[in-house]
């Protein structure tokens, strides 16, 4: 387990003021995007990329590297944006969003840029994709196993699918494997518990043989403390339940179901770009 | 025609045989391990071989992240379960990921004839072959499993292979050279081009041999890769015998007959007469009284071809 130190933390909250301002570049290029769902998962990506996984921007296909798989591929602005804050690929890239021929689309795909690992976008394939990455893995080496991240939705939950690879994970051990469960609460339609419940959900990923934990799915330090203790226990796989919020850090979207997809106005943008700049404020501080 | 060979068990023997050959190679089972020929790879390599239980759309996922750590993973179930059920998988996880997974359906067809429509599958071929990158292979005798087996383990991309189920007769000798997308004229003909794939070949080549005897000039060809087409040489052939007869254990929506007629209508428009499954659930009984049911048995297609050309 690693504890950040005050340093740590405000770089790391730092570097995802930056890449929800990526993110904005993004929505200011192309107009529209899911947004809702990137600003709740963009905390975690980012302390993935810059303190937890083993990855390196200038050699991305490192056979020994870790994984992440954004098996909620909507939420692809917060990839993007984390991953050109890491040097995968240049930030001007960011604005082209939208544009024909895009190397960015809506949903990401892996052999458009550097640092993906699948295409996603399509719910409930994350997290099977994963258990045959952490499985392959695993045959590869016996030491020093690399670690396979996957991001998934709280609505997502709702495709079986996921349920099948869940219970391939822990009946074939995969304790390299760990999944975050972005609850933010809410889908397209309205409160996700309300749609489809998947609650109570800890007991739902305790049934299927899965370690649980659940944390504040913007806290950093709780990120890494619990990115880091995995496995939670030895020959499981772990899941983090992240209790986030949709949108977070847009003051007029946070919690908003209809801002799952955003049809930004200039008059918003003008707004969301006085939010991050107040964020900003307070991390110099 | 009297050596006849279970090609599941020429399947798992063949896997085997690349298995050793290659230690990339893995083997991943919907609790189908045994139906599908694989417990000889399971007991010369149980720790490359993975079982899933009943799970074929988690296992299509899995097997593309396999892949993707450099593994070839071999997805071996009963047809329509690897095919229609997974095809968003099947499509997004290993065609647009371009995966190196290789997906056999086995038992495919109406080789279930007993079971019913559940278990047939007759629009695999129609499905898999719309999505880019994927090669799609139906071999016709037991030799060419074999010889698919090999090659589409070398083949860097993914696959479909369709498998019967019931004994197949030998058509070819050992040192016949398969290669994919190359089409085998198994006989020279002028009057009709006559072309078969997978379970119904062997039916195909005795129906050129009754036409023979009739005296009608058949040349047949052997499609073991739908796709990519040999479109070369059914262009050819298309031009030289001026007419085509396809035959397939297949719908005839989408299958070898649409295939070759959408290459055909654009550069060679000939007249073509489709022999399958037309558009029905197929019915359950014994599977050669159920291939008759549908025209496919050797004297039928004989008797369509004459009709045809007549």
């Amino acid at each position: 387990m690693h504890t950040l130190s005050q340093d740590e933390k405000r770089f790391l909250e730092r570097k995802a003021l930056a890449a929800r301002k990526n993110v904005l570049r993004l929505i200011t290029a192309g107009k529209s995007g899911h947004v809702g769902g990137a600003l709740s998962i963009i905390d975690t990506i980012t302390a993935l990329y810059f303190k937890i996984m083993k990855v390196d921007p200038q050699n991305p296909k490192a056979e020994n590297r870790d994984r992440f798989v954004l098996s909620a591929g909507h939420k692809c602005l917060a990839i993007y944006s984390v991953l050109a804050e890491a040097g995968f690929f240049e930030k001007e890239l960011l604005d082209t969003y939208g544009q024909l021929d895009s190397k960015l689309p809506g949903h990401p795909d892996m052999h458009k840029i550097p640092g993906l690992e699948s295409n996603t976008g399509a719910l409930g394939h994350g997290l099977s994709i994963s258990v045959g990455m952490a499985m392959g893995l695993a045959m590869n080496q016996q030491e020093d196993i690399p670690k396979v991240y996957v991001a998934m939705g709280d609505g997502e939950l709702a495709e079986g699918s996921n349920w099948e690879a869940a219970a391939a994970a822990s009946h074939h051990k995969l304790d390299n494997l760990i999944v975050f469960a972005d609850r933010n609460g809410l889908q397209i339609s309205g409160n996700t518990v309300d749609v489809m419940t998947y609650e109570p959900l800890e007991d739902r990923w305790s049934a299927f043989g899965w370690a649980v934990r659940v944390i504040d799915g913007h806290d950093m330090n709780a990120i890494v403390e619990t990115a880091t203790s995995m496995p939670f226990e030895k020959g499981k796989p772990s899941c983090v339940i992240l209790n986030t919020i949709k949108s977070k850090g847009l003051s007029f979207a946070e919690g908003d179901p209809a801002y799952h997809y955003w049809k930004a106005t200039p008059e918003q943008l003008a707004i969301a770009e006085k939010d991050l700049a107040a964020i900003e404020a307070r991390l110099a501080s | 025609m009297t050596d006849l060979r279970d090609p599941r068990k020429t399947f798992g023997a063949a896997l085997v045989e690349v298995g050793e050959k290659n230690n990339r190679v893995v083997a991943l089972s919907a609790d189908s391990s045994s139906g599908s020929g694989m417990s000889p790879f399971h007991e010369r390599f149980p720790e490359r071989h993975f079982e899933f239980g009943i799970m074929e759309q988690g296992i299509v996922g899995i097997s593309a992240g396999m892949a993707s750590t450099g593994k070839i993973p071999f997805f071996v179930a009963i047809a329509p379960f690897v095919t229609s059920r997974p095809f968003e998988m099947v499509r997004n996880d290993l065609g647009y990921m371009r995966q190196n997974v290789k997906v056999v359906g086995r038992c495919a067809g109406m080789t279930y004839s007993d079971l019913g429509a559940t278990h047939q599958s007759l629009e695999d071929i129609a499905i898999i072959r719309t999505i880019p990158g994927f090669t799609v292979v139906n071999p016709g005798c037991p030799v060419e499993i074999n010889k698919a087996v090999h090659a589409i383990t070398d083949h860097i991309g993914p696959v479909y292979m369709k498998l019967g189920g019931p004994k197949m007769p030998v058509l070819f000798d050992e040192d016949y050279v398969f290669e994919l997308g190359k089409g085998v004229t198994m006989k020279e003909g002028n009057d009709v081009t006559l072309v078969g794939t997978g379970t119904v070949l062997s039916k195909a080549y005795e129906a050129a041999e009754i036409l023979e005897r009739q005296g009608i000039s058949v040349r047949l060809i052997n499609i073991h890769t739908i796709k990519p087409l040999d479109k070369e040489l059914l262009i050819k052939a298309a031009s030289e015998t001026g007419a085509i007869v396809t035959v397939e254990e297949h719908y005839i929506a989408g299958g070898l007959g649409s295939a070759i007629a959408e290459t055909l209508a654009e550069v060679c428009p000939v007249r073509m007469k489709m022999i399958g499954v037309d558009d029905q659930f197929a019915s359950n009984g014994p599977y050669e009284e159920l291939l008759a049911l549908y025209g496919l048995q050797a004297d039928q297609i004989a008797e369509t071809v004459k009709v045809f050309l007549a």
